[in-house]
């Protein structure tokens, strides 16, 4: 078979007409469309600085940690560095416990505050 | 296929310009210049009526939701037919339409042929049949030639594809094509001796 029986045949594809009712399923589909209100845009303006925030805090901590770490390990090999380490986290577990129950109560007013602060916004824009 | 013929491109850009400042009702001269075109894009992929009725719809209503996307340095049918080709693909690549292996598409020979050999509807259908059962990336690529006309450009802007890519995967399925024909289609005369 040449290509140009090849063309020949496959030019000639036959051709559907729309059915009747096909433009105005479209429309209705596209007035419902309309109708529904825009999804609510995220607040990008009130939450950048959070973020900012929170990324810089993140980073601060993290930051801290490696320079813990590194202390730590410029005196001691890394058997030694374990004990240091396990002495510091039983000292936190054992008597950090206000301590622990004020993080908790902090992170639940966070939370509380930030779920108020969403549903304002959600009730603002709607 | 001559596509949305009898009006001219600025109708579009006039129409598209009352959607986007809130006029609804002029979509719908959207759709009726285009339902035609976008459906037998759909039904050149598909082969169902049905379904390629419900792409197009899907197509005109991506298209509703994107018109502000479209960057007036286009013809507004490229950038419908590249939005419609690309959410047709994506349709076919999830559930695809039946296909059969290329050696088996082969019709059954009409009896009724007074030469004993395939009458032309029927060869035309072993054709369409063959095509089907290429392998994607070249039966878009020849099923978007042929629907705009043999017209490498125009296919390559509705798949999204560079010109070359497109001629060498043209090349590629018609090479392929070429080879398989003739043995399918004398695959029932084999069947018969």
């Amino acid at each position: 078979m040449s290509y140009d029986e090849l063309d020949h045949i496959l030019s000639r594809e036959e051709e559907i007409l729309p059915s009747s009712g096909f433009a105005t399923s479209v429309m209705e589909a596209v007035r419902r469309e309309a109708a529904t209100p825009p999804p609510i845009p995220f607040p990008w303006k009130r939450a950048l600085p959070l973020l900012i925030g929170t990324g810089v805090a993140l980073a601060v901590a993290l930051v801290a940690g490696i320079v813990v770490v590194a202390r730590w390990g410029g005196t001691a090999t890394s058997m030694e560095l374990s004990l240091p380490l396990m002495s510091v986290l039983r000292r936190t577990l054992e008597g950090g416990l206000i301590v622990a129950a004020g993080w908790v109560v902090l992170a639940l007013l966070l939370t509380l505050a930030s779920v108020t602060f969403s549903m304002r916004i959600a009730s603002d824009r709607a | 296929m001559e596509a949305g013929s009898g009006l001219n491109p600025g109708d579009d850009q006039a129409n598209v310009e009352k959607v986007l400042a809130g006029d609804v009702s002029a979509f719908e001269r959207i759709v009726r210049r285009w339902q035609g075109p976008l459906i037998n894009l759909a039904y050149r992929f598909c082969h169902d009526r049905g379904r390629a009725e419900e792409m197009a719809q899907e197509a005109f209503l991506r298209a509703y939701r994107a018109l502000g996307q479209w960057h007036k340095d286009a013809a507004f049918s490229t950038w419908l037919f590249a939005l419609a080709t690309n959410l047709y693909c994506s349709e076919l690549r999830r559930t695809p339409f039946p296909t059969v292996p290329l050696e088996a598409a082969a019709e059954p020979r009409d009896s009724r042929a007074p030469d004993g050999g395939l009458e032309e509807r029927d060869r035309d259908r072993a054709v369409r049949r063959a095509v089907a059962a290429l392998p994607r990336k070249y039966r878009e690529a020849l099923i978007l030639f042929y629907f705009h006309g043999m017209d490498v450009p125009a296919a390559a802007q509705s798949l999204g594809l560079p010109e070359g890519t497109v001629k060498a995967r043209l090349f590629r399925a018609r090479e392929i094509l070429r080879g398989k024909l003739p043995l399918l289609l004398a695959a029932p005369r084999l069947k018969e001796a």
